[in-house]
């Protein structure tokens, strides 16, 4: 007889939720009529935002569960309605795009669902196996979604590309995973913590923490380990690009903060100066490759380059003013991110991607609401008072003084003056030049134009009142104890 | 004894290796990927890791190298061997793979080896399919969601399309 | 008995194969053949260091990278395959429909 060891339900609630979404939203597309296959958008729409609700009502718990594999803590739940954000993004933005498209919606929701599961148990593992199970379980499921547009070849394309590099990186993960276990002698983060602030680091330790950064390196595309951003992300759907932007993005970013800022606290200064360089460097390179673009999704590839240095520079800063910068950043980025994609498949239309910037030249006068959310959007991301990206980038960059890393600051502050360019040359050509292009009504897409409503609210409000999210941001990453 | 039976199976698992990444003829690194396979399997049992042993064989020997030679197979044109093989970049390859070479036995060299008795070799097949079931359940469980993942996707990029043949 | 030492060590030398066939190669299957050597080294070096620690989370480690690792292969070589059809090409040089 074998006795299961006791489990924590409510620990594992969030992803239940959503794995359970994911397998009925396969079965029901098993019996569903051709037509209405669109209401599997809201069946996944809905999972999500259970999860996010639940999350939501259970902030504030402080437990372990599984012998230390999994937390239940404000810090994965805060990241917990980040993926829900993003993944519930990407679904209204997707419903009337997969028309546009040959994806079968069943696949896709269900893949976007089981993303967001491996997602949300990144956030929740204090375990780097559970870690790596969660990064796999997201990465196999975005690898097929990037290629799930199969008759585009650039989407299958993109899907070998991030594929391989995909799996390149998981190499260097999990050998560091192997040093850290050899080294300390356990993987559970609070082994490992322990380890640690007892007998401090040691060469085996630190190449293996190296390891490490160069597998999160490679997810969360930071220079110069982000070669394959661009041509994925141009390459892919462009609500599976949203998805992986944003999504992707601040799941890498939960566990790689999780580990470093708080497991490998205790021996900061060891790995601080290489997280500076790569910090300097990603948002260097990210936001003057993005100069010369002339495609918009690749401009945005280059751009999230560019916000994974700041984001960067949040972990340098460390403690809990960078740890909450980090969290706040990344609603901040999602948010306006997710609009701009959305703004981009508002410009598209059926057989006719209009993604290079000459195809937006007259937008603005035409079509002043889409022109308007755009360019409240580029503000945003350039970081102009009083909007969600000015926000994020101040308290980003006053941890990073805090905390002595002026240099640091600087390099940050002006490379979000060099992005001016090319976020305000789409805001240009919308408005001083002229162009025929002429995008689907956005009446006659409803679900987008709410995608595009929120992330717009969502960005002037969270700019104008930011306050009570940072706060909460804070409160959640204070709960790493 | 021990020492010789490591050497030649670290001879045949770096030998291997070495065709199956430098190869100009990919048929040849499929195969060789055989003997790494193989010569890790009996490294892991020297190592006291009977079962993990086995799986290996089981699952790389078993499985991945059949999917690998499948896929050879299906893709390989004899006239494309000599192109579709050729290398680039030598040099900055050549330099980051001896750094990453130099660090890593830096490391291994230089760590400080908290070294237990010999452990006498026992089975291991009851302790691992215990610990499965107990402190390794949350993994245990969700590697099934990733193979979820995995049959899933494998299927919807395989699939031929079926729209566009009824639609033609 | 051999130092546990050799065994890492030789994890390393083929951790260092594998990503040298990676950088070097440019067909896609070579590359995801270079990736299993990678993995091979990693389980290699849990096996050596769980025999090391006398624990047993090692080799159970090893279990879960070889599960992913053979989900790996079942959706690379999917891609991979889907990729030639649609091509008929497998060396990535050829794949540049985007700038690489």
């Amino acid at each position: 007889m074998i006795t299961l060891p006791p489990v924590n339900w409510l620990s594992l609630l969030p992803s239940l939720i959503l794995t359970v979404a994911g397998i009925l939203v396969l079965f029901w597309d098993l019996w569903m009529k051709e037509e209405e296959r669109p209401l599997l958008a809201w069946l996944g729409l809905t999972g999500l935002v259970l999860t996010g609700v639940v999350s939501f009502g259970l902030l504030g718990r402080n437990e372990s569960a599984f012998n230390g594999m999994l937390a239940l803590d404000s810090y994965a739940l805060f990241f917990n309605l980040i993926f829900c954000l993003a993944a519930g993004m990407t679904v209204l933005m997707s419903i009337d795009y997969l028309e546009t498209t040959d994806i079968r919606p069943g696949e896709y929701y269900a893949l976007i669902l089981f993303a967001t599961v491996g997602m949300v148990l990144m956030a929740a593992a204090t375990d780097l196996i559970v870690i790596f199970l969660g990064l796999e379980t997201m990465s196999m499921a975005v690898y097929v979604l990037a290629g799930i547009w199969r008759q585009r070849l650039q989407s299958n394309e993109a899907a070998l590309k991030y594929f391989l590099l995909g799996a390149f990186a998981s190499g260097f993960f999990l050998y560091g995973v192997a040093l850290v276990y050899g080294a300390t002698g356990s993987v559970q983060l609070g082994k490992v913590a322990a380890y640690v602030s007892e007998y401090g680091s040691s060469p085996l330790l630190l190449i293996g923490v190296a390891l490490l950064i160069v597998g999160f390196g490679f997810k969360v595309a930071a220079a110069p380990f982000h070669v394959w951003a661009p041509d994925v992300y141009e390459g892919a759907p462009t609500t599976v690009t949203a998805f992986m932007a944003v999504g992707v993005k601040a799941a890498a970013f939960a566990a790689f903060a999780r580990v470093f800022l708080h497991t490998l606290g205790p021996i900061h200064a060891q790995w601080q100066g290489i997280l500076w360089i790569l910090a300097a460097l990603t948002m260097t390179v990210g936001n003057v490759t993005a100069l010369v673009q002339t495609n918009i999704k690749r401009m945005l590839a280059y751009s999230s380059i560019a916000h994974a240095g700041y984001l960067l520079v949040a972990m340098v800063a460390g403690q809990d003013l960078g740890g909450a910068a980090l969290m706040y950043y990344l609603v901040a980025y999602g948010l306006m991110n997710l609009g701009a994609f959305a703004v981009v498949l508002a410009v598209g239309r059926k057989g006719e991607p209009n993604e290079e910037f000459s195809d937006y030249a007259g937008l603005g006068f035409r079509y002043p609401a889409l022109g308007m959310a755009m360019t409240l959007f580029m503000l945003s991301l350039t970081g102009v008072p009083p909007l969600v990206g000015f926000i994020g980038k101040f308290y980003i960059f006053s941890a990073a003084v805090k905390a002595g890393y002026v240099w640091l600051a600087v390099i940050g502050v002006l490379n979000s003056a060099v992005s001016a360019y090319y976020y305000i040359r789409v805001v240009v050509n919308m408005y001083m030049y002229e162009g025929e292009k002429v995008p689907e009504f956005l009446s006659a897409r409803p679900a987008l134009a709410t995608a595009i409503i929120l992330a717009a609210v969502g960005t002037v409000l969270m700019g104008v009142f930011p306050s009570a999210s940072i706060a909460l941001a804070r409160a959640s990453f204070l709960s790493l104890g | 004894m021990g020492a010789l039976i490591f050497y030649l199976l670290a001879a045949l698992t770096i030998g291997s290796a070495l065709i199956v990444a430098l190869s100009r003829n990919i048929v040849y690194s499929a195969f060789s990927l055989l003997g790494t396979f193989m010569g890790v399997a009996g490294l892991y049992a020297l190592l006291a890791a009977d079962f993990v042993a086995v799986i290996q064989i089981l699952v790389y020997v078993g499985g991945i190298l059949v999917l690998i030679i499948f896929a050879v197979m299906l893709t390989h044109r004899i006239d494309d061997v000599a192109v579709s093989n050729r290398s680039v970049g030598r040099l900055p390859a050549a330099l980051i793979v001896g750094a990453v070479g130099v660090i890593m036995s830096v490391g291994v060299v230089g760590a400080r080896w908290a070294q237990k008795a010999d452990v006498q070799a026992a089975p291991t097949t009851y302790g691992i399919g215990d610990a499965f079931l107990g402190p390794y359940i949350l993994p245990f469980e969700f590697a099934s969601v990733v193979l979820l993942v995995v049959l899933i996707g494998a299927v919807v990029v395989s699939r031929k399309e079926i729209r566009e043949e009824t639609g033609s | 008995m051999v130092p546990i030492s050799y065994h890492l060590i030789l994890s390393g030398i083929l951790f260092t194969i594998g990503v040298m066939g990676v950088l070097l190669r440019r067909n896609t299957i070579i590359i995801f053949m270079a990736v299993e050597l990678m993995l091979n080294a990693v389980n290699l070096s849990f096996v050596a260091f769980a025999r090391q620690l006398g624990s047993m989370d090692g080799q159970l480690i090893v279990f879960f990278v070889m599960s992913v690792a053979a989900a790996e292969a079942a959706v690379g070589l999917a891609i991979i395959l889907s990729v030639f059809r649609n091509r008929e090409t497998v060396n990535a040089d050829e794949l540049n429909l985007m700038r690489w």
